[in-house]
């Protein structure tokens, strides 16, 4: 009845059954912070950019036009200029966000995936804890750049390589918190309620432990794709990730370094490109987690 | 009493290991938590547990309900031993005892709804379907003193007892025949608590639910009781009807208890002599009888002999060597309850009835 009016009612103290009006959702509160309004903006811009590259970019990646070699940004058809061999430059970026935003999310969803799901068990059968966490230790002693080199001299270097070193070095950071979050939680009545329902243990982790380890495993997911960007860059740029004529964004980068004084661009555009896809992602990530806890909702 | 103990516990122990080393690694003790209790509990009654912190209440009663291994003894429940059941048979099980626990903050999970939260266990029971499980919530919520609009809310848009109240009615979902009740009110503001206990009485009367009361309160525990059971350090060393154990306790502990309870009234200073010492460890328990380190009467006998629990009179057992020749307890008006703590619980029950007659019946 009066369930239109602006303000909620207050916990009622006299006896109606209207109920208040009803909070708004997910989505609506993550646009309410200006913030974090723009950042979804900018990640739907940048993964829209990187799934329609082959619709969007004027050329093909690997098209070199030597004449046009070098071009400063604003020649005439080349409005982010042309890299040493004279490929369209915004061709090339397109391509290689596409490939890396692929990297970084393959690294932490198979990386991240997997490491959460050794978290759980650990803090959920405490008699696997001491050897899963044994293990991460050793993982976790082991760089992800020394990784990187081991498998490709194993598999011969390019992007498998890379995300696969990528996502071992992923694995025992995501194990550490996922448990350390689930062995809080744990601790918790409801999951004895849970228990004491008689659920099965796959239907505790998934409805109520799991939902409530997800702002720790959001904000270091978001956090490590930012850092996998960065990784898988550097392996780029030492040659174990893609390979010379590939479109990557740190391969980019590292072949621009040559030029620094002649054509800048070359090397500025991919970097501000990790740039921007790393803080929109953080940005995001935090945004997200603050919209996707209840306990925030006005 | 027409038919046997709904459920029974006998002598039922819990010891956590203690262990020394990292790589070999050998027991060096183990905490007695719970050393040997056993109790009865009949349809439709409410046995009370009482004791300090740290006496094995809480674990016992988890033990019982099977959220913890037993290290010995044995439950019964209707009649047959579920000590060692697994599987479906536990699962069946977990139907018939449930519990509600002391912290209304920790025992909701954050991300479910109300509804989600009271139609979860129905869901794995697989009672109804989603649309009765729906209905069900409804009338769940109305049971427990909630509205209806509720059902969509979050736990944290809601206050201590009205938590406490979606906690009840999560227990209830599944038509449990015992309820644990973990302290249910201590958590909770006195107005609240009386509410809350109100409420479990009224539940109680309707569906015919035995409780296992779990409380430190010795007021709320003389409104809600049928029988007392008085834990110390792991065991059960009074048990008799609130009535008897109140006016006429046959273990000094358990009058100790009842001396320290607080009453606005300062005349009596001084006259309470409170228990001396600490609650041995559970880990080095005194041998002889357990409370013979802190017991005003104790002598030579109570060092070396560890008394059992006996029948000193029909429905009343007490662990002493010298219950039947303590002298007769200064019982103050009503057994030691402050006045104080009865006017308000019987003040709110007056409230009560005055709101049944206001309201219209429902269908």
């Amino acid at each position: 009845m009066s369930a239109t009016t602006a303000t909620p009612m207050p916990v009622p103290a006299v006896e109606t059954e209207a109920a208040p009006p009803r909070r708004p959702g997910t989505l609506a509160r993550l646009v309410r912070e200006p913030v974090a309004a723009v950042s979804l903006v900018l990640a739907v811009v940048l993964i829209g950019a990187a799934l329609l590259a082959p619709v969007l970019s004027p050329t093909d990646p690997y098209d070199n036009d030597l004449a046009s070699a070098m071009a400063l940004p604003g020649s005439p058809g080349l409005p982010l200029g042309a890299d040493a061999q004279g490929r369209d430059m915004v061709t090339r970026t397109l391509y290689g966000l596409r490939l890396t935003l692929a990297m970084g999310l393959a690294s932490v969803l198979l990386g991240g995936g997997l490491g959460a799901l050794i978290g759980f068990t650990a803090a959920f059968y405490r008699r696997l804890d001491a050897l899963l966490m044994r293990l991460m230790d050793v993982m976790l002693s082991f760089p992800a750049i020394l990784f990187g080199l081991a498998l490709a001299a194993i598999f011969g270097p390019g992007i498998p390589a890379v995300v696969l070193a990528l996502s071992v070095a992923t694995v025992p950071l995501m194990a550490r918190i996922v448990r350390g979050s689930a062995l809080a939680i744990m601790a918790l009545d409801y999951i004895e309620a849970a228990r004491a329902t008689g659920m099965s243990d796959a239907r505790i982790i998934l409805r109520h432990v799991a939902p409530n380890c997800l702002s720790p495993i959001f904000v270091f997911a978001t956090l490590r794709f930012g850092q996998v960007i960065l990784l898988g860059s550097a392996l780029s740029f030492l040659g174990l990730g893609a390979q010379p004529p590939t479109a990557e964004l740190g391969a980019m980068a590292a072949d621009g370094r040559n030029f620094l004084f002649f054509a800048p661009h070359i090397a500025i555009i991919p970097s501000v490109g990790i740039f921007l896809v790393v803080l929109v992602f953080n940005l995001l990530g935090d945004a997200l987690r603050d919209a996707l806890d209840p306990k925030l909702r006005v | 009493m027409k038919e046997g103990p709904l459920l029974e516990a006998v002598s039922v122990a819990k010891h956590y290991p203690v262990k020394k080393g990292i790589i070999v690694s050998r027991q060096v003790g183990a905490v007695r938590a719970v050393d040997g209790v056993s109790f009865t509990l009949h349809r439709g009654e409410t046995l009370a547990l009482v004791g300090e912190s740290g006496c094995g209440k809480s674990t016992t009663a988890r033990v019982v309900m099977r959220l913890i291994e037993p290290t010995g003894g044995d439950i019964i429940f209707k009649g047959q031993n579920v000590t060692n059941v697994a599987g479906a048979k536990l699962r069946a099980l977990r139907r018939h005892l449930q519990i509600v626990f002391q912290d209304p903050y920790a025992s909701l999970n954050p991300r479910l709804t109300v509804a989600d939260t009271i139609a979860e266990p129905m869901a794995v029971h697989g009672i109804g379907d989603a649309a009765s499980r729906k209905a069900r919530v409804q009338e769940l919520l109305r049971l427990t003193g909630l509205r209806a609009f509720h059902a969509d809310r979050y736990p944290h848009e809601f206050s201590g007892g009205q938590r406490q109240r979606i906690g009840i009615a999560r227990a209830l979902a599944v038509e449990p025949e015992v309820m644990v009740l973990d302290e249910p009110v201590s958590a909770l503001d006195v107005s609240i608590q009386a509410q809350v206990v109100n409420l479990l009485g009224d539940l109680q009367q309707r569906l015919g639910l035995s409780y296992l009361f779990i409380a430190h309160d010795l007021a709320v525990v003389k409104h809600v009781a049928d029988r007392v059971a008085v834990m110390y350090l792991g065991r059960i060393v009074e048990v008799a009807g609130k009535r008897e154990l109140f006016s006429n306790p046959r273990h000094p502990y358990t009058r100790a208890l009842l001396a320290a309870i607080p009453r606005p009234d300062p005349s009596r200073r001084g006259a309470v002599t409170p228990l001396g010492g600490d609650l041995p460890s559970p880990l080095n328990i005194p041998p002889g009888c357990r409370f013979h380190t802190r017991c005003p009467v104790a002598q030579a006998v109570c060092r070396e002999q560890d008394p059992p629990l006996r029948e000193i009179a029909p429905g009343h057992t007490a662990a002493c060597h010298f219950a039947e020749d303590l002298p007769r307890f200064d019982a103050e008006a009503d057994g030691g309850i402050a006045p104080v703590a009865q006017r308000r619980l019987a003040a709110y029950a007056a409230a009560r009835e005055r709101r049944a007659l206001a309201a219209v019946p429902a269908p």
